[in-house]
């Protein structure tokens, strides 16, 4: 079954540029990938939808760890591999100000067809730790 | 005519220019070989100059804790 996804925004998510740019700006400017992340990016920073977070895997069945972190498949409120390819990745920061926030970190397909495609856990995972899962 | 083959020696971690712009050498997802990609920041690397740090397991549990799985990364 589904899990629920939680409806609420618990904490501010937060895009910063240098991830945007090395994650959302190697997709062409009109591609389905791009697209989306830059639709998803304004729809949650007005806060125009309810945002159905889930939490990442601490020890993923792919060799990803993402513990503290949390996602969001992209078009937001699709359901389903097919219907939301894409997905969004943030960790649980605290900024200079002692503020709890969802810093996005990684962006990409969450099931490529491309064999030679890393999915968008594998990026966050690279992030995270500075290499590829094993 | 042949196009001579250039040889370079590079490692996983490394990273080269070509043409002004930079990658990184990763191992090739199927395993076979290694590749170049556009790198990947450490994110250490821009919380550090950000003055950001990552909240603690406990921290998430308590305020995130309630998220829930689906399993798939």
């Amino acid at each position: 079954m589904r899990p629920r996804a939680r409806k609420q925004p618990l904490v501010a998510a937060r895009f910063h540029g240098e991830e945007w740019s090395e994650e959302v700006g190697r997709f062409d400017r009109n591609s389905p990938a791009r697209v989306a992340a830059e639709r998803a990016r304004r729809e949650i920073e007005t806060g125009g939808v309810g945002l159905p977070w889930l939490a990442c895997e601490v020890a993923g069945s792919d060799g990803t760890s993402l513990p503290n972190c949390a996602k969001l498949y992209l078009p937001l409120g699709e359901k389903g591999a097919s219907a939301a390819p894409f997905g969004f990745v943030f960790q649980f920061v605290k900024d200079s100000d002692h503020v709890y926030t969802l810093n996005f970190i990684a962006f990409g397909e969450r099931h490529p067809r491309n064999p030679a495609t890393r999915t968008v856990y594998e990026r966050a995972h690279k992030r995270l730790h500075g290499r590829y899962p094993e | 005519m042949a196009t001579a083959v250039k040889k370079l020696d590079l490692h996983v971690g490394e990273l080269v220019e070509i043409e002004g712009r930079r990658y990184e050498v990763v191992p090739a997802r199927d395993g076979d070989g290694l590749t170049i990609e556009p790198p990947i920041t450490p994110i250490s690397e821009l919380y550090a100059k950000r003055g950001m740090s990552p909240a603690s397991a406990e921290d998430f549990k308590g305020i995130l804790g309630g998220l829930p799985t689906d399993g798939e990364g």
